[in-house]
Parts: C-alpha cells; structure tokens; sequence
C-alpha cells in the first residue's frame, strides 16, 4: 500500500517542481496517508480473517444441517422397511387365500404374522432401538419364512443373557437374516440351516447370522444394497465404530457378522 | 394330447403354502381338474411331467434348480402352460407384453377364473398351445437383464489367513498383481488395514469393476479413486499416488499419467 501511494506522489508531482519529500506540506499528507493505510489494510485483513471464520462455522452448521437431515430421512426410510407393506401385503394375501380354501394353515400364518407386526412396530414411547427388540424381530421373521419353506429352512436364535437392554440400530438384525434367506436359501434346492447368535465380547457385542444355503456365486452382484446400507446405518449410529464383516460357510453359505460397542 | 374325460394337472412351485392355495382354488373353481403331481422345484417338476404327461402345467418362474422357464422350454408344446410369477414390475412387464398365461401371486380368486376358462377352451377344442419355443423365448430374454450379472462387483471374495471374507469393494484401497495373484489392499476391520489376496487375475478383475470408481495406473495396479488422497507430479512425466489411509506411494505409468494432469 505503501508502494502504490508512494508511486501515486512521484507521478502526480508536476515537471519542474522540487520532490514532494521537498514539499512540507505534501511530505507531512505523504506520512499522514501511510500511517492511515497501514491501519486501514490491516482493519481490512483482521476482517477478511474473520469473514473466513464466520465462513468455515457456516460451512459446518450446514454440514451438521446436512447430517440431521439425513438421519431424519435415513429414519423415515427405516420405519417404511421396518414393517414393509409389500411384505405384509403378500402375507395377507397368503392367509387370505388360506382362508379362502378353508386351510389350518391360515391360522397359524395369521398368528405368525402377527407378532412379527408386534416386533416390528416402532415403539415411539422408547428413546433407542434394544436388541431384544431385535431378537424378538429376527425371530418372528424366520417363523413366518419356515411357514413359507417348511421343508427347506430350519433356524435358531440364541443371545447372551444381560444383553437385551443393549442398543442396536432397528432391523441390523433382520436385514442379515433378511440377506440369508433370499440369497442363501431361497435359491437353494435343499435349503439349509440360519443360525443367529448374540454375544458379549469384552467392551463389544457381536451379532452372527451363519447360513447354510448356497453361499455367494463369485461375481454376482446379489448381495446388495440392503448391506451395504445397514454399514451406513451402522457408521452413523456409531460415529464410525462399527463393522459388518462377511466371509464364507464351508461347504457352502455366509457368515455375517455385525460387531459394535456394547452401550445401553 | 388327447383330452380324456378328466384333464390332469401338475403344480410346481417352491412354496407348499402357494401350492396348497392353488389346489384349493383349483378344486373350488374347477372341480373336473385332478391334480396329479406337485412340484417342489424345476428339476422335479420336469421328472414329474416326464411320468405323467399331465395337459396342463402350472410353473412358478423362480425356483431353485431350474426356473419354470427352463422347465416349460422341456415340455415344449406338450402341456398347455401356465406361469406363476410373483408381484413384480418387471416380470408383469413382460406378461403383459406376450401371449402366455400366467397368475400373479399371491393367487387371487378372481384372476383365477379367468385363465381357468381360457385353458378349458382351449382343452374342449383341442387347440394347440399357447406357450411356443418364440414365446418362452422372449419371455426369457425380456426376464434377464433383471439379472445383475452384468452390473459392477460389488463384493470380492478373498482369503485373509484361514477365512474367506467378502470384501466390499467399496473398501478396497488398490489392487495389484502379484505373480500368481492378486493383492487386496483394503481397509479392514474398523478401518485397519488389511491385506488379502485373490486368485483371479487383475485383469479379469479390472472387467468386472466399475470404471467409473476403478482406475489402473500400472500395468500391474489398479486403484479406487475414492480412497486416493493425492497424486503428485514429478519431474520427467513421473507421478505417485498418496492414499488417504495408508503410508504406501504407489508410482504411475507412463501410459496412464495423462489421466492425473489438471485440467
């Protein structure tokens, strides 16, 4: 700034006229105008820092905005698949033509479907999603798929004592079992075995879902979204410590495994 | 096929619970009909119409073993054929696009009636059927590219010591080729990273993976663009890729440097 004004005095000084460091008055206007443009340009930096700042606190308030939208939504989307109309829909439908056929089995279909309902409803008066919830879910699901494929799925559900109250995102559980059904043993002539299982591991729970079924094809693309979303669902309600890990059941099916830090 | 006094039937479907249905409604809405032989999957199915020769066969399209399309491509035109495909946009699609019969499940009384009544004129006047080689064809062609086996891997089964994991690829730092096989460099457990290793070649691999996500550097390495941190110029037409969550600096060939140049 300097620079430039000291540039400006030189150019502006008349041919033929003495310097204006010669001149007291211009001199004095010369040292008056640097002091001022000193203050003024560092004024000027000091609020470009601070217009930087606010800047940066903006770009995280949306960035946090951001983030609680996508949880609400991440939410909504929840309590949609948590009770899956196409899901009920089929399901009705089935126990309508059951009973429409006058067939015992439309009973017990009904009875099935109901406490699945009874799992799977969101219990708003509860802050966060427990684990028994979850089992009770995972549970209520494979009964009704064995009423599906009775002679092709058999299943068990066992959890550590004491670990009921813990918190688990909604439908960790049966998104896995969800996955072992349709890609293990839907597809599979003789069907197999899910086997859930729950325990406490020092600090961590750690959740399995082992199937028998036919195990994954190399290169399809099958095991999809439903995965990889639960991960997302896992990192968010988490702050990242959590992991869903799947690796292979010999002779043929898929352990996954879901492992996250035990918190009531 | 001659149309004895009481036509047969064979039901083949993976689900004893849609089977019983069926049965029921059949004997509701078309007593006549014997039900002589159920199905619990493809390959039993085409044993049973083999025995049997029933007149008419209802075949779910998605049963393990072999599909009711395969199976109704056996049978030919020697049973008039009727499919059983569950809710879906797709598959309603191609249905309602073709000739063939087919119910929707699950069975609806109603929907029922009809189809019934089209098969038994058919059967009284002794017409030939309706599922030809053409049909069942473009049935099966307009059925397939549901199936996600042209679409990018999503997973990649490696060994990591004694276990075979599934590892998202979404996760995969690079890959690298390494004599016999392939290195898996990912982010493991908790992020850690993890080493695996894979039997088929990178250049299968590279095939199967989304290029939008997936970018070779070398001959020999392969990159998930998502993980990279930085890529740094050198002298002489060299660079090297830095990775957001790990120390190793891997150097990009000649060949592929005009893909790291600013714009």
């Amino acid at each position: 700034m300097p620079v430039v004004e000291l540039i400006f005095y030189v150019a502006s000084t008349p041919a033929g006229a003495p310097p204006f460091w010669r001149v007291p008055t211009r001199a004095g206007s010369f040292g008056a105008l640097t002091f001022l443009g000193m203050l003024v340009s560092s004024w000027v930096a000091m609020t470009a820092l601070m217009r930087e700042r606010d800047e940066s606190t903006k770009r995280a308030e949306r960035a946090r905005g951001e983030l609680e939208r996508q949880a609400l939504d991440a939410r909504l989307r929840l309590l949609q698949a948590q009770v899956e109309p196409h899901f009920l829909f089929n399901t009705l439908a089935n126990v309508q033509a059951l009973v429409d056929v006058g067939s015992p089995r439309a009973s017990p279909v009904l009875a099935s479907l109901v406490s699945y309902l009874r799992a799977a409803v969101p219990r708003l008066s509860e802050p966060v999603n427990r684990l028994s919830q979850e089992l009770e879910m995972a549970r209520a699901y494979l009964a009704l798929m064995q009423m599906r494929l009775p002679d092709r799925l058999e299943f068990s559900v066992q959890a550590d004592a004491g670990l009921e109250r813990l918190r688990c995102p909604p439908t960790t559980l049966l998104t896995l079992v969800e996955n072992a059904v349709r890609h293990g043993i839907d597809p599979s002539l003789d069907g197999g075995r899910i086997d859930v299982s729950v325990q406490l591991r020092g600090e961590r729970c750690l959740a399995q879902v082992r199937d028998t079924g036919v195990g994954i094809a190399p290169g399809s693309g099958g095991l999809g979204t439903g995965l990889s979303t639960l991960r997302e669902r896992l990192q968010l309600a988490f702050a990242g410590d959590a992991d869903l890990r799947l690796s292979e059941v010999l002779p043929h099916g898929v352990l996954a495994e879901v492992e996250f830090p035990a918190q009531t | 096929m001659t149309t004895p006094a009481a036509p047969t039937a064979l039901i083949a479907d993976d689900e004893p619970l849609l089977r019983e249905v069926l049965v029921g409604l059949l004997a509701l809405q078309w007593p006549e009909l014997r039900v002589v032989a159920q199905a619990r999957n493809g390959l039993e199915a085409i044993e049973q119409f083999e025995a049997l020769k029933p007149d008419v066969c209802f075949l779910d399209i998605h049963m393990p073993g072999s599909t009711g399309i395969e199976v109704a491509q056996r049978i030919g035109g020697r049973a008039h054929v009727v499919f059983i495909t569950a809710f879906d946009h797709y598959a309603l699609e191609a249905f309602e696009q073709g000739a063939l019969d087919y119910l929707v499940k699950p069975l609806q009384a109603a929907r029922l009636t009809g189809t019934l009544a089209r098969l038994r004129e058919r059967l009284r006047t002794q017409q030939p059927v309706v599922n030809s080689e053409a049909l069942l064809a473009q049935l099966a062609a307009s059925l397939q590219p549901r199936e996600p086996a042209a679409a990018p891997l999503r997973w990649i089964r490696a060994s990591v010591g004694a276990t075979v994991r599934l590892i998202p690829v979404d996760d995969i730092d690079y890959l690298k080729s390494d004599e016999k096989y392939t290195l898996v460099a990912w982010r493991g457990d908790g992020g850690k990273q993890g080493e695996a290793f894979i039997r088929t070649p990178l250049k299968a691999l590279v095939e199967q993976l989304d290029p939008a996500r997936f970018q070779q550097i070398h001959r020999s390495v392969v990159v998930n663009l998502n993980a990279i941190s930085h890529v740094t110029r050198g002298d002489n037409e060299t660079a090297d890729v830095y990775f957001k969550h790990r120390s190793e600096v891997l150097p990009v060939s000649r060949t592929f440097l005009h893909l790291f140049k600013a714009e």
